[in-house]
């Protein structure tokens, strides 16, 4: 053929080239392209037989992918192991063409071209058309890899566009009041799914006892020690309220397989145990805000009830003195003392201090003051009145509430004065002359046993210059910062100095003297007093 | 490590319809992969049900985009039903549903 035919033939023969090339690259996988170059080089060359193999890389085997034939091994052995183009025109019946072709990932395309049709041989025109529709397959592959890397190249930035924008939501979701019960479940699901990881586990040990205290894994059915003896693994913890939080992630999945962990995973993992434990320090700090909530307004609605209850001003009674005080402490405690006018120159006094404080207290408080104006009604005798007062209490009160009470029924025009002490500190009764009584006559305190045991009573006789001296344990008992106690010795050696004082006098000088032993420490009952002395 | 995953499959006409249970990572999205590839050549659309699955990796995504271009290859479709919320952002952020749809029902592609 004359060099001017040739080229006559191949400028033809070009539009042919380039719609092969379009074909190509307009194939979205090897297998597809390698189909599609079969069909141009049989319908350039009119072949008998059609080889075409593929290997990922020089040391391995090839791989049939388009063959007509099922290729014996003297076939495969005419594809050398060149690493270079190589192209032989063996001039065998079965392979006029034999091609090895390295493409640009250092994979190569082999190509046995059986005899032609008419069984001519390659011409120089079959040869230059073989050469040019190698170029073509180069270069429709190296648009194939070019297409699979921006594939690639999309996929790994969604894939990090949805690592960031899970970790706001999981942020967001496990923040949420109504997804606390689902917490870890949901931070390890997310954890997992972010980081590909093929199993998870949440621990949660006591840091004191070593003892795990609750397990979740994900998938929720999966052993948990092969979680943890795998060797591709990370974890993160964290420590909260004598606990420790472990959370670890188990093998990384590829589409070859599993693998080790990358600092990213290890970021992303940190970030989610961070949020989980940002969220169970917030919800901690929560409750206890509620609580201190809660208790704020009980001891609010304690101190109403106790200040309706406490008198605001006692009753002047003819002949006598009396001045009283209540001083309730920050919390409020169940301290009671009152002056009833019974009428007929008769009047009750009154002291109990609940055991306990707050609401409970100040409730039970309130149900002694109505039952004792109850009863105060009819004319019992004392002792009957605090056996009724004890019945009801112990009915009204839980196991460990009672009271402690104090009596007195003084009849103002005769002097004479009923005492029942129900377990209350021993009131002080202080004559003219200096000699001092402890009044201790009564029982056990009210509510504290129902077992019928009576009440005893003492009578006295309150003359010109004689005191009453009724308080609570807020005096003794007040403590300095030195954890000492004002003690009973001071305070009766107090009121022995200030017999003398009127009873206003007395009260302001006593809590003055308390407060003055206490000083900077802070109040830890409620103080009562109750002063009586006739003029 | 292997996890537990089903897939209950049925043929309706041209549609392949799978109902998954369980995670889809690499093991679950080479499940669907393979159950998928018995069809292929019979059916023209793909139904997932995904009412059991609730976590979804980019492994298990990378089996369903290879899906969706075989489909879209040979003028099928896949379309999802019961997408959980977080499945559904998923496949939103990673570019699913510029070639697969979502749908209601399954009857509303069988029938």
């Amino acid at each position: 053929m004359k060099d001017n035919s040739l080229v006559e033939k191949l400028s033809l023969q070009a539009e042919s080239f380039q719609e092969g090339f379009e074909v190509l690259i307009n194939c979205n996988s090897l297998e597809e392209m390698i189909k599609n170059f079969h069909h141009l080089l049989r319908g350039n060359f009119l072949a008998t037989n059609l080889s075409l193999m593929y290997k990922k890389s020089f040391d391995v085997g090839w791989e049939s992918v388009n063959s007509e034939k099922k290729l014996a091994n003297s076939d495969l052995a005419l594809l050398d192991h060149a690493q270079k183009l190589t192209i032989k025109y063996p001039r065998k019946e079965n392979s006029a063409a034999v091609v090895v072709l390295p493409l640009s990932d250092s994979s190569y395309l082999g190509i046995i071209i059986g005899s032609k049709l008419d069984k001519s041989e390659f011409n120089d025109y079959d040869k230059i058309t073989l050469q040019i529709l190698l170029q073509v397959f180069s270069s429709a592959y190296n648009s194939l890899l070019n297409q699979q890397e921006v594939k690639k190249l999309i996929f790994d930035l969604n894939e990090k566009v949805l690592q960031l924008n899970s970790l706001i939501d999981t942020g967001i979701e496990i923040s949420k009041f109504d997804k606390r019960d689902i917490l870890f479940e949901l931070s390890l699901e997310r954890a997992a799914s972010i980081t590909n990881s093929s199993s998870a586990i949440i621990l949660i040990t006591g840091v004191d006892t070593g003892k795990v205290e609750k397990e979740i894994t994900f998938p929720n059915n999966m052993n948990p020690e092969k979680v943890l003896e795998s060797p591709l693994k990370i974890e993160s913890s964290f420590e909260f309220n004598k606990k420790l939080y472990r959370f670890v992630l188990c093998e990384k999945e590829t589409r070859k397989g599993v693998t080790s962990f990358n600092e990213l995973d290890e970021l992303l993992l940190q970030s989610i145990t961070r949020q989980v434990q940002a969220s169970i320090e917030n919800d901690y700090l929560v409750k206890q805000s509620l609580e201190k909530e809660r208790i704020e307004k009980e001891l609010s609605l304690a101190a109403a009830i106790q200040q309706r209850i406490i008198p605001e001003e006692l009753p002047e009674i003819k002949g006598f003195e009396l001045a009283g005080i209540n001083i309730p402490s920050r919390e409020v405690g169940g301290d009671y003392f009152d002056c009833i006018d019974l009428g007929n120159g008769k009047y009750a006094l009154i002291m109990a201090d609940v055991a306990g404080k707050g609401i409970s207290a100040a409730l039970l408080v309130s149900t002694l003051n109505a039952a004792l104006y109850s009863y105060l009604e009819f004319d019992v005798p004392l002792t009957e009145l605090v056996e009724k007062l004890n019945k009801l209490i112990y009915r009204s009160s839980p196991s460990d509430k009672y009271i402690t009470f104090f009596i007195a029924l003084l009849d103002s025009k005769s002097g004479e004065v009923e005492i029942v002490n129900a377990g209350h500190n021993p009131a002080l009764f202080l004559k003219k002359d200096g000699k001092l009584e402890q009044i201790e006559a009564g029982g056990i305190g009210l509510g504290m046993l129902d077992l019928g045991m009576p009440y005893t009573g003492q009578s006295l006789r309150i003359n010109s210059g004689d005191s009453l001296f009724l308080y609570t344990d807020g005096i003794p008992e007040a403590m300095n910062l030195n954890e000492e106690e004002y003690s009973d010795e001071k305070m009766i050696e107090f009121f022995l100095n200030k017999s003398e004082s009127s009873t206003n006098e007395f009260i302001a000088a006593m809590v003055k003297d308390v407060q003055n032993f206490v000083g900077e420490a802070q109040q830890s009952d409620d103080i009562t007093l109750l002063l009586l002395k006739k003029v | 490590m292997s996890t537990d995953f089903n897939i209950i499959s049925e043929i309706h006409s041209d549609t392949l319809v799978m109902k998954t249970d369980g995670y889809i990572n690499n093991t679950g999205g080479e499940k669907i992969a393979q159950e998928f590839s018995k069809h292929a050549n019979n059916v023209k659309k793909v139904i997932i049900d995904l009412k059991k699955s609730k976590v979804v990796n980019s492994i298990g995504i990378s089996y369903l985009l290879e899906i969706i271009e075989n489909l879209n290859q040979n003028g099928g479709k896949l379309f999802f039903t019961n997408l959980d919320p977080t499945i559904e952002k998923t496949f939103t952020i990673m570019g699913i549903f510029q070639f697969a749809e979502k749908t209601d029902s399954i009857d509303s592609i069988t029938s």
